[in-house]
């Protein structure tokens, strides 16, 4: 109204008919966008929003930022002397909606730090709401054992290339002993069996890997002795109380007064004042559950979906594979949304058993091998393990795409694609929503049998990408978070992004 | 069955302090285990059932890797908790982020707050720790917060190491003239103040003196020496104004960054720390450095605390 009546003052002497003409027309234009305001609100602008980044992926949140064209806000991090972390927001947080981004990568703990001192540091700040963008959430995953790859990863890479084998050492299991029914023998046998290969490479595989183990050798010919156990306890917690060895771990594998991260984590992000956090394929969905304030897992799989549509050739007869059995639901998923045929890498990891001795292993079909290690070289907590990888599925002649949520040592997907490509996979193509591909990865990568391995920018790839060149395709999540963002930030579903991606 | 005794556990990484607590307990340290993966995230796991125990955390917090320790901390109580101890109690002789206790910028974040709120939250009940930078950090735990003192222990170490009759007590800057005459009421000294202008963090500009120290031992006190710069620095205005030498006797002697080649280039005679912080491998590059034991006074307050008595004593009094 003001603005009408001052637009026209300079008519006002000779026009006075158009003054109350215009000052109609603006009443009706004001009264049209109350109501288009109502039936179909236009998108607002980013005003009240900022986006901070932490020091562990600037370029994602720079990324973010260009999606959502919002300036970034500086969040200025730098270390004290002593090595704590020393926060500075240098932009008003005031009453505006905050998003931090911090992948969980590299530095941890230091960069877990620094992002619940910046939350703290919105909170103290007046922020209205800050939410913690997580797209790798850290402490999200608590593997079984912990870092025992020594145990029951491949082989390390100590050995030159030519003699350097990914062979999955043991071979399908076969029921161990008749009196062990009540285990082995309901277990179906798998469609496919993997079989123990030549004695040169099983050789080298010992010497590769168990170089802390000593394997009762047969002789000098190098054949592997393949080790039946003689006594397998199967139903001990009927027959005795299961024996606690020092770190409280009992026969069965569990392991007592074991930290469980999960919840803490949560519980930390909470106390520093987040009220509510984005992440990515978080490991475990249950996850979410250890939070009392809203967790928006964000998923990959429409990203991952397009690009096999889009790049692996005739997709419809490739096999979506999972690499263990954790990650079968999502392998299942995508597998189903593409149609296309499934197949499984299933890997067991017994724990104890009790004694072994040797048996002669001529034949294609090997018994197990049981991986003994003695008393002297025994390594942290895997005492004893059978390690076995079978594969449930037709691969041959077909295009195998491996699916999994988190790479990080890859011991466990060169193995896959080792397994796959032994079974007469064509091509293996591997798409791994969050690749951390710690230490010797990327090399390992470049080494194994996977022709490509197709990752999110979800953690900086800028190393392995210079390492792996073209094996390794990166997709880009910062539309998705980007587009979340905006959505949480307006107060729109999210769920469209779950189905559709963006 | 449970016998609710004390169960002591520290951390893999600077075991020092709690096993002289432990020897001065005559118990031995629960085993644990804390291991970290590829990524650097931490797993750690307890060597025996600690439920229904009275147990206690000891973690030195020095220089470095001040986050990893921390957040290592928090998995340690609350793998405590979830394991079902009666009580945990931190000992925390170095609170970490004490410094960043109040909000001196603008959307500067309280970390010493946050610290205290992720310690309650990991589960921890109660905490102990020493010569906290400002006692008002205490008011951030909703917890019982036990700040003990180094103070007896440098009083003796003052009467047995250094010919006090001839010494005054100088306190490096305005916040710690509390702390400086409080000791000196306690020797019967004399007392003087530096008054310094800081410009940023670990960086010092101008120094004044007040008082007289003409020939007189000084000894700087103070509650941590981070880089050492301001005690260097302080050294020179000192024996400038006449001093005769120069010691200084602080409680946390974090010794980061130029610390040790400051001590050496300094004209300062003794620097003089607790073992609060571990600086066992700093001890070999500098022969300026002296160690006070503070494990005799954690240990009692550890005694004290599980049977219930009075700690207020261990204010005054360091047990031999």
């Amino acid at each position: 109204m003001t603005y009408a009546t001052k637009w026209s003052v300079p008519n006002s002497s000779s026009m006075k008919y158009n003054i109350a003409n215009i000052q109609s027309i603006y009443r009706t234009k004001r009264l049209i966008k109350i109501f288009a305001h109502f039936f179909c609100p236009t998108p607002l602008p980013m005003r009240d929003i900022v986006v901070l980044s932490g020091s562990s992926h600037p370029n994602l949140a720079k990324s973010i930022c260009r999606h959502l064209t919002v300036e970034q806000g500086v969040l200025a991090s730098k270390k004290f002397s002593n090595g704590e972390t020393s926060i500075e927001i240098q932009d008003s947080v005031r009453e505006k909606d905050v998003f931090i981004v911090q992948s969980g990568c590299g530095e941890v703990n230091d960069n877990f730090m620094e992002l619940l001192i910046a939350i703290a540091a919105c909170k103290t700040a007046s922020a209205r709401r800050v939410t913690a963008v997580l797209p790798l959430f850290p402490y999200s995953r608590q593997p079984d054992v912990p870092h025992a790859a020594s145990l029951t990863g491949a082989p390390s890479l100590t050995v030159k290339k030519d003699q350097y084998t990914y062979e999955s050492a043991p071979g399908t299991p076969k029921p161990l002993r008749d009196d062990t029914t009540d285990v082995f023998a309901s277990t179906p046998p798998p469609l496919s069996l993997m079989t123990p290969s030549a004695n040169s490479s099983t050789d080298l595989l010992s010497k590769a890997t168990l170089n802390n183990l000593r394997i009762p050798t047969g002789g000098t010919s190098g054949k592997i002795p393949s080790l039946t156990p003689t006594a397998i306890v199967t139903n001990s917690a009927a027959v005795n109380i299961p024996s606690v060895d020092a770190y409280g771990r009992t026969e069965s594998g569990y392991k007592q007064w074991v930290a469980q991260n999960g919840t803490l984590i949560a519980n930390l992000l909470i106390t520093a004042g987040a009220d509510r956090c984005i992440t990515m394929d978080l490991h475990d969905p249950q996850f979410q559950g250890f939070f009392n304030v809203p967790v928006d897992n964000l998923y990959s799989k429409p990203l991952l979906k397009r690009y096999i549509i889009d790049y692996i050739p005739d997709y419809q007869s490739c096999v979506i594979v999972s690499p263990d059995s954790g990650g079968a639901k999502r392998a299942t998923s995508i597998a189903d949304a593409l149609g296309c045929s499934f197949a499984l890498i299933h890997k067991e990891r017994r724990a104890k058993i009790t004694k072994t001795s040797p048996s002669a292993s001529g034949s294609a079909q090997a018994s197990p091998m049981v991986r003994h290690a003695s008393a002297s070289s025994v390594v942290g907590n895997s005492a004893t393990m059978v390690a076995t990888t079978m594969l449930v599925g037709e691969v041959k002649d077909r295009v195998c795409v491996l699916i999994d949520d988190l790479v990080d040592t890859s011991y466990t997907i060169t193995r896959a694609a080792k397994l796959l490509k032994d079974q007469g996979a064509k091509k293996v193509y591997a798409l791994v929503t969050h690749g951390i591909f710690s230490g010797d990865a990327p090399n390992r990568i470049s080494k194994s049998a996977i022709d490509k391995v197709i990752t999110t920018n979800s953690v900086p790839q800028v190393h392995t990408a210079a390492i792996l060149g073209d094996k390794l395709e990166v997709l880009d999540v910062s539309r998705i978070l980007a587009e979340a963002i905006r959505r949480i930030h307006n107060g729109e579903s999210v769920s469209m992004l779950f189905d559709h991606g963006w | 069955m449970s016998t609710n005794s004390i169960k002591l556990l520290a951390s893999d990484v600077h075991k020092g302090l709690a096993e002289l607590v432990a020897k001065r307990l005559g118990l031995k340290l629960t085993p644990s285990e804390i291991k970290r993966d590829s990524t650097g995230e931490v797993q750690f796991s307890i060597g025996e059932s600690v439920r229904d125990e009275d147990l206690f955390v000891i973690c030195q917090i020095g220089s470095g890797v001040v986050n990893d320790r921390v957040i290592e901390l928090l998995i340690m109580i609350n793998a405590c908790k979830t394991a079902s101890a009666r009580r945990i109690t931190v000992i925390l002789p170095n609170f970490p982020y004490a410094r960043q206790d109040r909000k001196d910028k603008s959307r500067a974040p309280i970390t010493a707050k946050l610290m205290a709120d992720m310690l309650t939250t990991a589960g921890c009940d109660h905490v102990i720790t020493m010569d906290l930078h400002a006692s008002q950090i205490q008011g951030f735990f909703d917890v019982p917060v036990d700040n003990l003192y180094a103070e007896p222990s440098v009083v003796r170490y003052i009467k047995e190491k250094i010919i006090f009759q001839q010494a005054i007590i100088v306190s490096p800057d305005a916040g710690g003239a509390k702390r400086a005459a409080g000791l000196a009421d306690r020797l019967d000294l004399n007392f003087a103040l530096i008054h310094k202008e800081r410009a940023r963090a670990n960086e010092v500009s101008r120094m004044v003196l007040v008082g007289d120290v003409t020939d007189k031992i000084c000894i700087i006190v103070d509650d941590m020496a981070d880089t050492c710069g301001t005690l260097a620095k302080a050294a020179e205005v000192l024996l400038d104004n006449g001093a005769k030498e120069v010691i200084a006797i602080v409680t946390h002697g974090i010794l980061s960054g130029k610390a040790i080649e400051n001590i050496n280039n300094s004209k300062l005679e003794r620097v003089v720390c607790t073992n609060t912080v571990p600086f066992e491998e700093k001890l070999k590059l500098c022969s300026k450095l002296d160690t006070i034991d503070v494990s005799t006074v954690i240990a009692e307050s550890i005694r004290r605390l599980h049977n219930g008595e009075s700690i207020s004593y261990l204010f005054k009094n360091a047990p031999l």
